[in-house]
């Protein structure tokens, strides 16, 4: 497990396939908190958290930089996300055509869905640190490798991601009670 | 120290990432400062938020999921590139095909990889377990090249020093193998063909079959090389299991537990090759005549014998233009080896067909392919090869798609796009 992402995608091309479950055991759960604050529920994460590693095995081979894997992966769930909103959106459209009194199921709600949210608003940088410092279980000093980033930088961003992760749950608990 | 000054170490100080210096101090003011002792509260909950539902989320586990979808997917994407091959083969003229001698050079590939070398000191055997393996007649059993979902399914009759075979990938090849007298018999069943082929030459005298090379390594290992694994269920089956390990191998035995018959072997050669038997009968009545020499009655004997004896570098880098050329439309492969090359075989037999080449440059090509695959199986015994080729377009000089250490060499042999080969220092090697 303590291979490099570089290493286990070049066994992959190399004729090893079998080998990208260590791809996924690295990154479930980053690319399921990165997508549950995205999508809203666990179930529909979980989907396009697999749709995300499948895609990402097939084009492995276009992969042009193997030491920046993490990003490009971020870059594929985001566009999965995206997608799966896209045609959420449509269906609810359509059922709201067909129903007017009927109201759109009631999802699941993951563990910290206010938490998820506000990663996944968060600017690009500080979201790849929080994800992989709490749902890649990293260190700071292993963060700093991956991102290549000086320590103090990681330390840094981390800092500030706190900042706005607080902003932003007030917000969202605000917005609550005045929806109450 | 003051309160910004506090406020703004207060993360790194919850996530211990402070020296001793700034720790005691920020320690210190928060002793007397209710406001950033809040903050500190505040920022601790978060932080706990953030722990709590990270290890939450670690509990799902796609991974089963996602292996599953890639095979199956995989599985889709080569039954549609088999659609598309099929579609070549119904404008096939009524010309004669190639097919079974092509056939044989696969079966050359399979069989050639017995002719590693191992190197592990003779010893006693080391269990009940494998006494069945050892001294059995006829041995009828099922072997996976690859893994169980994705590899080429082999069927084989194995009667003393002779054998049948049967592949799931080319339904209408049979091959027969006389291992004592180094010949093959190559049968296209729909054809009716039949050929020859010689598999003298860098095999020497080595083992030719699974069964043999699986004995010989039970055969060499010592007591202290074998592990036990307990017992598990094995394709549905109670079973007790040994792993030994010799320098270059692994060979793993599934038996039952109270019989000692076996239900699975699983072998790992060097860094690339491995392979499943099951679905074991020992000393079946089987039928003397499925493993005769003799061309069957109704089939006719294609005349040109092959002879896939000696390989060199020359061979394999013939094999790589094959490989680009006619299997890869232009590029080279994913992946290199004996579980590709057998897994490409069909399509290699399609597109040459489709090609309507004459039978001799046919039976070339196929042999051409499978020698340059056993050099390499030659080099899987000293581990300093690899393949870089993935994607690579045939005539681009400046990628390097396969490297090697020749034995006893200095420096490596590196091979390009275009297929020029030149020596290399291990320092100025590829990264």
């Amino acid at each position: 497990m303590s291979e490099t992402d570089r290493y286990y995608i070049e066994r992959c091309l190399d004729g090893h396939p079998d080998d990208f479950r260590y791809i996924v055991r690295r990154y479930q759960a980053i690319l399921l908190a990165n997508l549950a604050g995205k999508l809203g529920d666990r179930d529909r994460a979980e989907e396009a958290a697999q749709e995300t590693l499948v895609r990402a095995y097939f084009n492995m081979g276009k992969l042009k930089k193997p030491d920046s894997f993490f990003s490009w992966l971020l870059g594929i769930a985001d566009r999965v996300a995206k997608e799966h909103q896209r045609k959420e959106q449509l269906q609810r459209q359509r059922q709201i055509v067909r129903s007017f009194s009927e109201e759109a199921p009631a999802t699941e709600l993951s563990q910290d869905y206010a938490l998820e949210t506000a990663i996944a608003e968060l600017p690009e940088t500080y979201r790849q640190v929080v994800l992989l410092r709490y749902y890649g279980d990293h260190s700071c000093n292993r963060i700093a490798e991956q991102l290549s980033m000086p320590l103090g930088t990681v330390t840094k961003t981390l800092s500030r991601a706190y900042a706005m992760l607080r902003t932003s749950l007030q917000q969202q608990e605000q917005a609550e009670v005045y929806e109450v | 120290m003051n309160c910004i000054e506090c406020k703004e170490l207060l993360v790194r100080y919850i996530e211990g990432l402070l020296d001793k210096f700034p720790k005691q101090t920020v320690a210190e003011h928060l002793k007397d400062c209710p406001s950033c002792q809040a903050e500190l509260q505040e920022l601790t909950a978060l932080h706990d938020r953030l722990v709590n539902n990270g290890k939450a989320v670690a509990q799902s586990d796609l991974e089963n999921n996602v292996m599953n979808q890639i095979v199956r997917e995989q599985n889709i994407r080569l039954k549609a590139a088999t659609r598309a091959t099929d579609a070549l083969k119904i404008r096939r003229t009524i010309m004669k095909s190639p097919v079974t001698r092509i056939a044989a050079a696969a079966a050359m590939i399979i069989v050639a990889v017995l002719g590693i070398n191992y190197f592990m000191a003779p010893s006693v055997t080391w269990a009940q377990v494998i006494e069945p393996i050892l001294n059995a007649k006829t041995i009828v059993f099922d072997l996976v090249l690859g893994t169980d979902e994705t590899g080429v399914v082999m069927h084989e009759i194995v009667v003393g020093s002779r054998m049948r075979r049967t592949m799931s990938n080319m339904p209408t090849v049979t091959m027969i193998i006389d291992t004592d007298n180094a010949k093959l018999l190559a049968l296209d069943t729909q054809a009716k063909t039949a050929a020859y082929a010689d598999i003298e030459g860098d095999l020497g005298d080595r083992h030719r079959s699974f069964i043999k090379f699986v004995r010989q390594i039970i055969r060499q290992l010592q007591e202290g090389q074998v592990e036990q694994l307990g017992e598990q269920l094995i394709d549905g089956q109670k079973a007790i299991g040994f792993v030994g390990k010799g320098q270059n191998e692994a060979v793993t035995i599934w038996a039952d537990p109270e019989t000692a018959l076996p239900i699975r072997i699983e072998a790992q050669i060097g860094q690339e090759f491995s392979f499943i038997m099951k679905n074991f009968e020992l000393d079946a009545d089987v039928d003397e005549s499925l493993v005769s020499m003799d061309v069957p009655d109704g089939y006719t004997l294609e005349e040109t014998n092959i002879e896939l004896g000696n390989s060199n570098e020359e061979d394999f880098v013939e094999s790589l233009r094959i490989w680009a050329e006619i299997i890869g439309d232009g590029t080279f492969p994913e992946a290199i080896g004996t579980e590709s090359a057998m897994k490409q075989m069909p399509l290699l037999v399609q597109k040459v067909t489709a090609m309507q080449v004459s039978e001799e440059k046919g039976t070339q090509i196929g042999m051409s392919f499978a020698k340059g695959m056993l050099f390499h199986q030659t080099l899987e015994n000293q581990g300093q090869w690899k393949y870089a080729g993935a994607g690579v377009k045939l005539g681009d000089a400046e990628k390097a798609i396969f490297w090697y250490r020749p034995k006893d060499s200095k420096t490596y042999r590196v091979i390009y796009g275009d297929l020029s080969v030149k020596d290399v220092a291990p320092e100025n090697l590829p990264k």
